[in-house]
């Protein structure tokens, strides 16, 4: 005892200061990266209040000496765009449902259960993620013609759910790694079947991480554009080639309504990340260390 | 009778699966390049990347509504964006979900016409009143597999105001006045290009002309003749150019039309619709008073200036509704009030020469003034013929920008950019 008091008198002793230095680098590396991560941004807002015939100015304008929101007026009067958005948002959140139930499934499995070939099966799933996407696509569309989903919702759905799950069933089963199996048996013993052990007892407790996953397959299915565009008729297409149909053209682009339009439809993610931030961070980070 | 434990029939379920999705993926008996459906179908679909485009979309509409109600027939439209539209077009042929009337861009022919499914128009071809040079984008292996909508050019724009000022009188005719008039504009400092050429990889194409214009064909027979001795006088002349600050870095077609709208520069190569795109951009609401074409300079007097042929044909799937979509191509592209009134609206010059002769279109002296100082001795790019020109064009203009920033020599630059392409001749 004596000598664990004595071990500890360093480890008591108050924290060195941090040098000017290296704090001033941390500040320059901080600033260095936050301006890569928001001049972008910074820049369309802009742009979506800049009047056409200045957006074009050059050398261009830091600070815009006029504003409009004449962008704004037009995007309200496309009815069109409105249509890529509901798109968006059923595609989106119903590839989040499906890829949040699947990978649970998939996850405990991995996770609770011993079986044969029960690792080789997980490296399957992650193996499937080291094929580029676009590779998939031709693939994809081949199937989905044949089967008669290509143009619809179900084609988008499909295939982006399969391209969510590797990581979502990963991401669930560190979280349930974490879950103690004494839990599990505990319920075994009090007469638990094992749905109900799962759906009572393991979800609610992976409740960050379900939110964690199901926001990653929600936003990758809300930006995604070359899927969306390829497998789906006119009519189902998303934002993201929605967005491109309307303001990129072959003679012109619109930057000022594209800025504005891409603006108002990014709010939707930005009020859904912090309305779930404190589940997303808990939920990334929640499989990363076993106790 | 023996029953299936649980383990079993999930396998049996999963087989079952496996075999249903692979007989799912199977290519029909019909095989996928013969044409399906019933050619004298009422109903085909007509795919145009303008029916999506502000500009472009009510005037195209108007055409198939007319047709639609004229001919009895239905037309199911369909649109892609422009930078993503051949990609979509040849995956859609290929699949067979495409039939009907397509819009193509002129230099995307052959990447489609190799797929064997293009319906030979030749007949409507034959009694449309089209130019020469419009029926000749629209032809592939001696086959008139496009019916020409409209037909343009790659030229040079001046902002006559800058040349005014910098006191350069007269259009420049020859390379060398051409370069004079750059000196005299750059003198007039303010920020102005004097020539916003393209430098960016990504447009470098546009040296093309040149080239021919310092006398290299590009392509004899099958052979690629860039890194001949023209070809790489044009890049050491450019080189100079770029030397000389008279064309900037890191440019393309958008930013020349930003730095032309602004009134930064002088000179900038577009095609006709370049009036429309930089007055939409400028905040000199006279700008377009100002702008004039003018034929490429040449090297010597009494050489032909070069120009790049532009322009979009329809052309046609084989299979349902082909024939009504043939005749809806010939419509849209060569009934006079029909091609008159979308000049009216978009000014994208048409291809009959009843068309060109009607008074709206020959009432309009810019589009008349193109037609004649540069559409008239324009020629394809000899590399559309292959499927890969797009990567035989990447290949030359990234040498091309290896020579400007100064990596290498024109000569080992062109050497390597023809090595490249030729695998790519295909």
């Amino acid at each position: 005892m004596t000598a664990t008091l004595s071990r500890s008198v360093p480890i008591a002793r108050a924290p060195r200061r941090r040098r000017p230095r290296s704090r001033a680098a941390a500040w320059a590396a901080v600033a260095v990266i936050g301006f890569f991560g928001l001049a972008p941004i910074y820049w369309l807002v802009v742009t979506a209040f800049t009047p056409d015939e200045r957006a074009f100015t050059f050398p261009p304008s830091l600070v815009p000496t006029e504003i409009t929101f004449d962008h704004f007026a037009r995007l309200a009067q496309n009815e069109q765009l409105f249509g890529y958005l509901v798109n968006s948002v059923v595609v989106s959140v119903v590839t989040a449902f499906l890829s949040v139930l699947v990978s649970a499934y998939m996850a405990y499995a991995f996770s609770k259960f011993r079986y044969r070939g029960r690792k080789s099966l997980m490296h399957l799933v992650l193996a499937s993620q080291l094929f580029p996407q676009a590779l998939l696509l031709v693939t994809l569309y081949a199937v989905f013609s044949a089967s008669g989903l290509l143009g619809s919702y179900g084609a988008l759905i499909l295939s982006f759910t399969t391209f969510t799950l590797p990581l979502c069933v990963w991401m669930l089963k560190g979280i349930f790694d974490t879950v103690p199996s004494t839990l599990m048996e505990a319920a075994a013993i009090d007469g638990a079947s094992r749905w109900r052990t799962l759906h009572q007892i393991a979800l609610p407790l992976a409740a960050p991480g379900l939110v964690a996953a199901g926001l990653f397959a929600f936003v990758r299915a809300w930006n995604d554009f070359i899927f969306a565009l390829t497998l789906t008729d006119p009519d189902r297409q998303t934002l993201p080639p929605g967005l491109v149909h309307t303001y990129l053209g072959e003679f012109q682009t619109a930057w000022p309504d594209l800025m504005a339009a891409s603006f108002v439809v990014s709010l939707p993610v930005i009020a859904a990340f912090m309305f779930l931030q404190r589940y997303l961070v808990g939920g990334l980070t929640a499989g990363a260390v076993k106790g | 009778m023996e029953t299936l434990n649980r383990r079993a029939a999930f396998r049996l379920a999963g087989l079952s699966a496996l075999g249903a999705a692979l007989a799912a993926c199977a290519p029909d008996a019909a095989g996928g390049g013969a044409p399906k459906g019933d050619a004298a179908a009422r109903t085909f679909g007509f795919t145009s990347w303008s029916l999506n485009e502000e500009a472009q979309k009510a005037a195209v509409q108007a055409i198939v509504d007319a047709y639609a109600a004229k001919g009895g027939v239905k037309i199911d439209t369909a649109s892609f964006p422009y930078n993503e539209y051949l990609n979509q077009v040849t995956l859609k042929l290929r699949g067979g979900q495409l039939s009907g009337a397509v819009q193509l861009d002129i230099s995307w022919l052959a990447a489609l016409a190799a797929m064997g499914r293009l319906k030979d128009l030749g007949a409507q071809a034959a009694k449309g009143g089209y130019t020469d040079v419009a029926l000749s984008s629209g032809r592939f292996q001696g086959r008139q597999l496009g019916l020409p909508w409209t037909t343009g050019s790659i030229g040079l724009v001046a902002n006559t105001e800058i040349l005014k000022k910098a006191g350069v009188e007269g259009m420049p005719a020859t390379v060398e006045e051409f370069e004079d008039a750059l000196r005299k504009v750059a003198k007039l400092g303010g920020g102005i290009t004097p020539y916003a050429a393209a430098t960016k990889a990504a447009q470098l194409k546009d040296i093309l002309p040149w080239m021919r214009t310092f006398g290299s064909p590009l392509l004899e027979g099958d052979t690629i003749t860039v890194g001949d001795d023209a070809s790489v006088a044009a890049v050491e002349w450019y080189k100079k150019l770029y030397d000389a600050k008279l064309i900037a870095p890191d440019v393309d077609r958008f930013d020349a039309r930003a730095l032309f709208a602004q009134g930064k520069a002088a000179f900038y190569d577009d095609a006709i619709i370049t009036r429309g795109v930089v007055a939409a951009q400028s905040p000199d609401k006279s700008l377009t008073g100002k702008m004039a074409p003018l034929a490429r300079p040449v090297l010597k007097a009494g050489d032909t200036p070069q120009a790049l042929l532009w322009g979009h044909v329809i052309v046609v799937v084989e299979g349902e509704g082909s024939d009504a979509a043939a005749d809806f191509a010939s419509y849209a592209t060569s009934d006079t009030a029909t091609v008159a009134a979308f000049f009216e609206k978009v000014k994208l010059p048409p291809t009959t020469t009843a068309g060109l002769a009607d008074p709206k279109v020959a009432g309009d002296t810019f589009t008349t003034e193109w037609t004649e100082k540069i559409t008239k001795t324009a020629t394809p790019n000899p590399f559309w013929r292959y499927a890969g020109y797009a990567q035989i064009e990447t290949a030359i203009a990234e040498q091309v920008q290896a020579v400007l920033v100064g990596q290498s020599s024109a000569k080992d630059a062109l050497a390597k950019a023809a090595e490249t392409a030729k695998p790519l001749q295909k």
